[in-house]
């Protein structure tokens, strides 16, 4: 029982990482209909500004996250004003090869800048953790859960009640009639980005203090908000937590009962169950599903 | 297939049946190298450029093709040619297997359930160690008693990579004239419409798709043999799938020559970078990528065509095309 208990409280807390990973590549997903592979070299990026801040200036990774969130949101919006939105209008596997073309360069980049070691932020408290019974909980992996829910909150609020957030929306529905609305698409589509990688460059900072980094890391964490985003389903910011907390379940629970070597094949069984159900995802909504090929 | 594109194809087949007599062993290999890479591509165009599903897992069957030789000849001790030929058997069945569920999957939905197909095999062959050696990999038997076909050495291998892409090409010409070829490309275009005019699209989709396994288990089969020692890492590696994607993209997906274009210039230009960029190749080969999506979304076959009907090279015209 005590291993059951452990095997859930570990999932829903790498969960949390998850949802976070996945959170700004379901919203540039949404809204964009961009599947942005370089998603995972912004999550690796935001590890980087983290551990350096905190290896050159001893700066606190918790406030490092919002700098290397400011850093992110600053490239991500450059990069889809200037690259990205130059191929929108393309068929998908185009976005899907420029986006790979990003993250090969980004990740060859950084392992010639900082080489392939895996790094790690360290701190005093997140290895530490409460004991609640039998069951362990990390202290640092229940911070990054509290900051994933605050995040998703946080853009939640943001889309739902800001002017911009209404503008995102309105070109993720539909964007010509957006745009005779007054909408700056071009802009709008780069402030979506931006939050993307803001909220990737905050998730890698939490993934640098909880376990270790290194940049063919990036990879993975693109597949996994991938995974994420289609068990939440698109059109929904809370879905990725959803599937972010679903993912981190059943990669725990795979990996206690079954074998560690299956955990991704695991996710991407339930993946492509979900789908076979449930095209539009958990908590999707089916209008994103039929929008797939919208020029 | 065209006059003018048969005489091309029988001058290039021509020029590669010269080419192993005049180059150096480790330029016969880059050259095995680009022929693999050649079928690949047009076998992936099949079902991502003819049909329009961007498979983004074909290195599945490539892997299950390879794999399946592997086994075949160390467990069954097959000769290679009987067990290639039963690969590309195998992972046809495969492709239809899977395809029914997967191929009801649109845009990024099915690009990423086929990502899913490819990851979900590879842990399956780490995980059955008896049968594929798991991760320590398989060795196929080359010398002494237990060898079942006799090693082709660099040149050997030069031809089989040759033949699996004559027929790649031959059976891309074959659907690109056909019925079948135009069923596929109105199924791209939209796909109700398609079905409302009476094309099969559910079958069409399945032929594709198990045709395009097919071939990319040829392939498959041959690098296995090839390499004699294979591992789940290497055969599955997502990078493959990718490379044909960026080839038959970038060459011009939905034609015949495109991938095989694509797939020369790719490769080539890799060896070049790796050989006089070592380690800054991968940045270089990056941004490469990124800048022929943003000036040659059509593949180089089809903006050369515009180019040359049109007098003007008009690569900003594609840009205006597609930007936002």
């Amino acid at each position: 029982m005590a291993e059951f208990l452990q095997a859930a409280v570990n999932g829903l807390l790498q969960g949390g990482i998850l949802a976070l990973v996945g959170l700004g590549f379901s919203l540039v997903w949404g809204v964009t209909n961009i599947v942005n592979i370089a998603h995972g070299a912004f999550v690796v990026a935001g590890a980087y500004v983290g551990w350096e801040l905190h290896d050159s200036l001893g700066l606190n990774p918790l406030l490092g996250m919002l700098v290397a969130a400011a850093v992110l949101f600053v490239v991500g919006y450059g990069l889809q004003r200037g690259l990205v939105n130059l191929v929108v209008n393309a068929p998908v596997w185009m976005t899907l090869l420029l986006t790979f073309g990003l993250q090969l360069l980004a990740v060859n980049v950084f392992v010639k800048v900082a080489t392939s070691d895996y790094r790690s932020i360290p701190t005093g408290w997140a290895a530490r953790s409460l004991a609640l019974g039998d069951v362990r909980v990390p202290y640092g992996r229940l911070v990054a859960l509290g900051v994933a829910v605050v995040c998703t909150a946080g853009l939640v609020v943001f889309v739902e009640r800001t002017r911009t957030g209404r503008a995102i929306r309105a070109a993720g529905m539909d964007r010509s009639t957006a745009r005779l609305m007054g909408i700056d698409v071009r802009h709008v589509y780069a402030v979506t980005f931006g939050l993307s990688a803001a909220l990737a460059g905050a998730a890698g900072v939490l993934v640098g203090m909880v376990g270790t980094f290194s940049p063919p890391d990036a990879a993975r964490y693109t597949l996994f908000s991938f995974v994420v985003s289609v068990l939440g389903g698109l059109g929904n910011m809370g879905g990725a937590l959803a599937g972010g907390l679903l993912l981190g379940l059943v990669q725990a629970f795979v990996g206690q009962y079954l074998a560690t070597t299956l955990v991704n094949a695991a996710a991407f069984a339930v993946l492509i169950a979900v789908l076979a159900v449930r095209p539009s995802g958990l908590l999707g909504r089916p209008f994103y599903e039929t929008r797939v090929e919208a020029r | 297939m065209t006059r003018a594109g048969a005489v091309v194809a029988a001058a290039a087949f021509a020029v590669l049946c010269l080419l192993p007599a005049g180059l150096a062993p480790g330029d016969v290999r880059t050259m095995t190298s680009v022929l693999l890479f050649a079928t690949l591509a047009s076998a992936w165009n099949i079902i991502g450029g003819f049909a329009g599903y961007a498979s983004f897992g074909n290195v599945a069957f490539f892997g299950l093709g390879g794999y399946s030789v592997a086994v075949l000849m160390t467990k069954a001790s097959w000769p290679f040619l009987p067990s290639v030929a039963v690969a590309a058997v195998l992972s046809a069945a495969f492709a239809a297997l899977v395809g029914l569920p997967v191929l009801r999957l649109r845009g990024h939905y099915f690009a990423i359930a086929t990502l899913g197909v490819a990851e979900g095999l590879r842990e399956v062959v780490v995980n059955l160690p008896r049968l594929t050696g798991g991760g320590a990999g398989i060795t196929i038997p080359t010398l002494g008693a237990r060898a079942t076909t006799h090693y082709p050495g660099t040149t050997g291998f030069y031809w089989y990579a040759l033949a699996v892409l004559v027929a790649a090409v031959a059976v891309s010409a074959a659907v690109s004239g056909s019925r079948f070829g135009y069923g596929l490309r109105a199924i791209q275009l939209d796909e109700a419409a398609a079905a409302s005019v009476g094309v099969r699209t559910t079958a069409a989709k399945l032929a594709a798709f198990a045709l395009s396994a097919a071939l990319t288990a040829l392939a498959g089969g041959v690098f296995a043999f090839q390499q004699v020692t294979i591992y789940p890492e290497r055969l599955f590696s997502v990078e493959i799938t990718v490379l044909m994607v960026v080839m038959a993209v970038l060459g011009g997906a939905a034609t015949v020559s495109g991938p095989v274009v694509g797939a020369f210039t790719l490769r080539l230009l890799d060896e070049y970078l790796r050989r006089h960029f070592l380690g800054t190749h991968l940045i270089v080969f990056g941004a490469i990528i990124v800048a022929a999506v943003v000036f040659l979304p059509q593949g180089v076959v089809r903006c050369s065509a515009d180019a040359w009907r049109e007098r003007r090279l008009g690569l900003l015209d594609t840009v205006r095309a597609y930007r936002l």
